[in-house]
């Protein structure tokens, strides 16, 4: 089985929002990075598959030259191998991400052979786009189904599960297939030191892609307004409970 | 004109699609909209026709026909712009319509402005920060982000229009083969009118049972934030935040939660939040309407005692109607 | 004849003793290294301490003196093994000039005496007053060593008696009191066969027993001196890093066989003489959790072992031993730790029991990434955010917010000591206090300092406890480095975690710096005058924290300080005799689902004093002892020293201001 999972660079923020002096990032001075969280359970998902029925999986990132730092994190859990399309830290437009990915799977693809399945998370924590997984899908002529929450499979199919309000939407798809994935897929696994250790020394090959124009630009970025409101204190310790029971009666909600 | 795609439940249209209504009408031109399946009345809301898609092979949904429905539906118009809701489904259809049509996609907009290039805002981080853009496209696809527009009503002469769409069987491909329910039922969190949620400071899977109580009195749902999912104490189904479930209650009740951007974001659409938690310093107390400082262990229960003690006391109040007050 | 008899049963103890040290010894050897054999000094003066003047033992003094009679009396009466071999062959003869001395005799008279008497106290202790920390132990065994030590002086006394009765004594009876008297009881018609008999069941019960030692616990006889010369003489909070730097098959992630222990602690494992005295403090033990530290050293012995045989015959290579967690010792024991280091303080023979639990958690979390899993998010955050609470860094310094402290630039002239401020006081609103406090405090006094803001990152002290080596070092290297080239040389801390690593562990990351705790930096303060505080008439009874009182020795400043606020009042458990508060080795992070809360338990007792104030001095007890107030609904209001210092300044000035009032 080969299976490739597409992974993001993001950072790990914490309590508030703190632009860069140009407004165009993030002030990331203090902060770490992660795999984007959806990503984390398509990493942990393809090397499960991998354990379980054999064969060989891919992580693929694009993005600055520290996201090999999140491709030998994805490593350390078990995938035997990354794809690193350099940028120099610009943010790409999501048409173009996914043309840049879409290019190198092809390649990929023309010396190793297909993925059965490619994996992408259902929408990057930063920018949230919902859609590079899609486009890579349509270009390559395969079936997609998003937002999952399940994933098993069984005789050359991917049966699929959505969660939808009340229940889970079931979807059966032929591989070769793309998936997009949500976290609470699967819980994943605390990397141990010695696949931290080996994911030192697995391949990983470079390619610095070309950025088209984009037509979806970003201008700045903006601190929404609310931030600064100033919670009405209702009291403190358990007496103050009558007054959170008025409050709700006088919502309607008690 | 702009072309909506708009959701519907039994007939009902689903509020982020009426608020996608509201926000596509100030993008000028007469707004006709797009269901599936079965008709909608949207004659308060604006909208010159609707054009109803009906077809054997859509009696569960299909995401690639979906996105070929509003494709063609827009090049016989001549749509000068796309709209849907920034759901699950609103964004898989419109992504795959943007990747058909091989045009531009901006998600969870809050705000668009016609001209030469669309100028927009839209949310990232699940809206804990707002990006300024502009678009170049011969037809902008946008989603709204739900619960960030506020409905507006506007009466029109709305032309409903039947027809049925041709589809390939590539595009019936992908389509749910079954629904299965979860177990248990109870309250949905997505759509719970009050949801009481627990994070670090509950301390304990135990600890829960007093979440569970305050909730289960109120008629809500149970929530958590990601360390109490990462703590294997509730699944990841309870999960409020940006990669988890965005709620939307009337009160959302935040119980040793200290307020990170990511369970924010997965609480925008709340009316009220009331913060219980022992630090009158923490990050939530900064997005909250009401606060309550102190031990969680003890306040919870208290409240419960009270709402039971006050319920005992005076007449029987309505309980929490399912439906509720739009807007 | 006699001699030849004599002679076999020596080559046949010998023998048989020779092949089972043999092993044990070839054990030890294929042990794993660890560099003990520095300071030689100090370890010289570990063994006049603890082995020959019996201090741990003597910390209970009932026991201690039943053993320190056993003891001192067999090192007495070694030469009369000697002596009593040689009358074997030749009733005649005795040891050469020792043999013969009147003052030596008396000696092994009086010391034979304590022996049994010490043997009868020891089984008064063992089935009249029945210690709980026996529980587990192999009492049988235990009773026939006893036995067999008093069928030795026993046989002693008779065989001494029945030579004085035949006057075959080499001294003037009379420097044999005890000997005499028996000797005076003694039909003479017996002496001569109770002599031979004597001195036959006395030889062979000492051979029988040499056989026996490598066998049972009593091993610690040849052991326990060894594995106390070779503990630590300092740093004892200090963890043995691991190189990780070296060839993948030669790192060594703790210990997931027998195979992968160090000498040190298959040294360790042999020692223990299932006294149980570890068990008996240990917080988790006393709360109802599975550890006993007494049954896990028994258990990793055992286990070594059993394993002993196929180990070596492996040379080193894969022996296909099995994992010690679960076979030997559970996972709930190794998770139940709080590393609080009772157990060290009690242990007679100097078993490091942290030691143990830390390597098997290094090879759980590390290689089989097998934990609570409420614990990955704290792990994971202090890798992706630097502090375990997964909170932005950018806010580290708002706990100092309009208190005027400055935030250390990076190329700025460092200050005079940097306070290092940790992640709880920067994140956790009751912890904060402390540091608030302390900050006014180093104001009043005018001491220059700065904190460091968003630079300073988790120690990762947490980590290191959870046995995640890796994600440690990342944190010490990071921290290191920046202190490094701010050019620190000076640091306080009010976090005895904090203080632990960055003093102790640091160093083998190329961090040296002084480092203080706030209580003795303050202490210094008030010394020096700088500080002035009016006690108030309240009772305080102050909490020794276990990484303060135990690993670190800081003990009499902190009540500097609880004396210069208050009245004190002390616990029973105090000082090195210290109960930990529950958050130590992690536990802050894990969930207490089994037995009773450890904080509860120290909360009780510390409102059992009377006081109405519990000091502390560290943000975990802070934290930990507050819920524990809240939840038994004790009458105690947790506050740091340096809080009640501060208000001790305040009310000295208040009390100035008023000075001159005729009222006062």
């Amino acid at each position: 089985m080969r299976v490739l999972v597409c992974v993001k660079r993001v950072p790990f923020t914490g309590g508030k929002m703190v632009l860069a002096a140009d407004s165009m990032a993030l002030e990331t001075r203090h902060l770490g990075f992660t795999i984007s969280p959806h990503e984390e359970c398509g990493v942990e998902e393809a090397v499960r598959l991998i354990e379980a029925n054999g064969g060989e999986s891919v992580v693929l990132t694009l993005g600055p030259p520290e996201a090999i730092e999140q491709l030998r994190d994805a490593m350390a859990l078990g995938i035997d191998r990354a794809i690193h399309l350099q940028t120099d830290g610009a943010e790409w437009d999501p048409e173009a991400s996914a043309s840049a990915i879409l290019d190198a799977i092809r390649a990929e693809e023309e010396t190793y052979g297909p993925f059965d399945l490619v994996f992408f998370g259902n929408e990057s924590a930063d920018s949230g786009g919902f859609q590079v997984g899609l486009r890579v899908a349509q270009a390559l002529g395969r079936p997609a189904v998003t937002g999952l929450k399940g994933v098993k499979v069984a005789g050359g199919s991917a049966h699929c599960e959505q969660e939808v309000d009340g229940g889970r939407d079931v979807y059966i798809v032929p591989m070769p297939a793309v998936l997009t994935v949500k976290e609470g897929l699967n819980l994943p696994r605390y990397p141990s030191v010695p696949g931290r250790m080996r994911a030192g020394r697995k391949p990983v090959a470079t390619s610095t892609p070309t950025r088209p124009p984009a037509r979806l630009e970003m201008l700045r970025l903006v601190v929404p307004p609310g931030q600064g409101r100033r919670a009405e204190v209702l009291g403190s310790g358990p007496s103050a409970a009558p007054a959170v029971v008025e409050m709700m009666r006088k919502i309607g909600v008690a | 004109m702009p072309l909506v795609l708009v959701e519907q439940t039994g007939g009902t249209p689903s509020d982020p699609s009426l608020q996608t209504l509201t926000l596509a009408r100030s993008f000028g031109g007469p707004v006709h909209a797009l269901v599936i399946g079965q008709a909608v009345d949207l004659s308060q809301h604006g909208v010159a026709a609707t054009h109803v898609a009906v077809h054997d092979g859509l009696d569960s949904f299909a995401p690639d026909a979906w996105a070929a429905i509003l494709g063609q539906l827009s090049d016989r118009l001549s749509a000068n712009a796309i709209f849907a809701a920034g759901t699950d489904r609103g964004n898989d259809v419109m992504a795959r319509v943007a990747a058909r049509m091989g045009l531009p996609l901006a998600t969870n907009c809050i705000s668009v402005a016609s001209g030469d290039q669309i100028h927009l805002t839209r949310q990232r981080w699940g809206g804990s920060l707002l990006e300024e853009a502009r678009m170049r496209s011969p037809r902008p696809l946008i989603t709204v982000a739900p619960h960030t527009v506020v409905i507006e009503t506007a009466s029109a002469e709305t032309k409903v229009e039947k027809f049925t769409p041709q589809l390939k069987e590539q595009e019936l491909a992908v389509r749910v083969a079954e629904r299965v329910s979860t177990k248990g039922g109870g309250v949905s969190l997505a759509e719970a009118k009050v949801v009481v949620s627990g994070g670090r400071g509950v301390g304990s899977k135990e600890g829960f049972a007093i979440i569970e109580e305050l909730a289960g009195l109120l008629g809500g749902a149970v929530g958590c934030s990601r360390v109490v999912t990462s703590a294997g104490w509730r699944p990841h189904s309870d999960q409020v935040g940006q990669t988890g479930t965005k709620i939307a209650p009337e009160l959302y009740i935040v119980c040793g939660i200290s307020g990170a951007t990511q369970h924010m974001a997965g609480c925008k659409g709340a009316k009220r939040i009331l913060a219980i938690n022992s630090d009158a310093e923490a990050p939530i107390m900064l997005n909250a309407d009401y606060a309550v400082v102190g031990d969680l262990k003890e306040i919870v229960p208290a409240i419960s005692a009270e709402i039971r003690a006050a319920r005992a006391a005076h007449a029987p109040l309505p309980n929490p109607l399912p439906g509720g007050e739009r807007g | 004849m006699t001699a030849i008899a004599l002679a076999v049963a020596l080559i046949v103890a010998g023998v048989l003793f020779g092949r089972r040290a043999a092993l044990l010894y070839r054990l030890i050897r294929m042990g794993k290294p660890v560099a003990r054999f520095d300071d030689l000094p100090a370890r010289a003066q570990a063994e006049a301490v603890v082995v020959v003047g019996q201090s741990k033992l003597l910390q209970r003094l009932g026991p201690g003196l039943m053993h320190a009679a056993i003891f001192w009396g067999f090192i007495v009466l070694f030469p009369t093994i000697f002596i009593a071999m040689i009358g074997v062959v030749d009733e005649h003869a005795t040891l050469p000039w020792l043999g013969r001395q009147g003052w030596y005799a008396l000696l092994v008279d009086i010391f034979a005496f304590f022996v049994l008497a010490g043997v009868v106290a020891a089984f008064a202790i063992r089935k009249l007053q029945r210690p709980r920390r026996f529980a587990g132990s192999h009492v049988l065994e235990a009773d026939v060593i006893l036995l067999l030590i008093a069928g030795i002086v026993v046989s002693l006394f008779v065989w001494h008696a029945s030579r004085i009765a035949l006057g075959l004594n080499e001294y003037p009876a009379a420097w044999a009191p005890i000997s005499n008297l028996v000797a005076q009881a003694l039909p003479q018609s017996w002496a001569p066969y109770l002599e031979r008999a004597a001195v036959w069941t006395h030889v062979l019960i000492i051979l029988s027993f040499l056989v026996y030692l490598p066998y049972s616990k009593h091993l610690h006889i040849f052991l326990a001196a060894v594995n106390v010369f070779f503990g630590r003489t300092r740093a004892r909070g200090r963890l043995e890093p691991i190189n990780l730097e070296a060839p993948d098959d030669e790192v060594r992630y703790g210990a997931a066989t027998s195979a992968d222990m160090t000498w040190k602690q298959m040294v360790d494992t042999m020692s223990c003489t299932e006294c149980g005295r570890c068990q008996d403090v240990c917080p988790a033990f006393n709360t109802g959790k599975e550890l006993s530290p007494k049954l896990l050293i028994m258990a990793l012995r055992d286990q070594l072992l059993a394993d002993g045989p196929k180990a070596l015959a492996a040379r080193g290579g894969a022996a296909g031993l099995p994992p010690l967690v679960p076979t030997a010792v559970t996972d709930n024991v190794v998770w139940d730790c709080v590393t609080c280091g009772a157990c060290q303080q009690e242990c007679p023979v100097g078993i490091e029991h942290i030691d143990h639990i830390i390597d098997l958690r290094r090879n759980l979390v590390m290689v089989e990434s097998r934990f609570p899993v409420e614990a990955a998010p704290m792990l994971r955050d202090i890798d992706r955010a630097s502090n375990p609470w997964g909170k932005p860094q950018a806010d580290r310094a708002h706990w100092a917010d309009g208190l005027g402290v400055h935030v250390l630039q990076p190329g700025e002239e460092p200050p005079d000591v940097l306070f290092w401020v940790g992640c709880a006081p920067a994140y956790d609103e009751r912890a904060r206090k402390g540091a608030i406090s302390t900050a006014k405090l180093l104001k009043e006094a005018g001491v220059d300092f700065a904190i460091l803001g968003p630079r300073e990152s988790c120690t990762g002290d947490p980590a290191r406890r959870m046995g995640d080596e890796y994600t440690f070092q990342q944190q010490a290297r990071q921290n290191v480095g920046t202190l490094n080239s701010s050019g620190v040389k000076r640091i306080v801390t009010t976090c005895p975690h904090c203080f632990n690593t960055l003093s102790n562990e640091y160093p083998d990351f190329g961090g040296r710096y002084e480092v203080v705790h706030h209580t003795a930096f303050l202490a210094e303060l008030m010394r020096e005058g700088k500080l002035k505080p009016l006690a108030a008439d309240k009772a305080i009874t102050y909490h020794d924290s276990c990484y303060l009182a135990r690993h670190n020795d800081v003990i009499a400043e902190p009540r500097e300080l609880v004396a210069a606020a208050g009245r004190p009042v002390e616990m029973a458990r105090s000082g090195k005799r210290t109960f930990c508060c529950g958050a130590g080795g992690a536990r802050m992070w894990m969930e207490e689902s089994r037995g009773r809360a450890i904080n509860q338990e120290r909360v009780r007792e510390a409102a059992a004093t009377g006081a109405q104030t519990l000091a502390v001095a560290c943000p975990f007890c802070t934290v930990m002892l507050d819920d524990g107030v809240r939840e038994t609904g004790a009458n105690l209001k947790v506050v740091d020293l340096a809080t009640l210092l501060s208000e001790a300044v305040e009310r000295r000035k208040a009390w100035d201001a008023r000075a001159s009032g005729p009222d006062e």
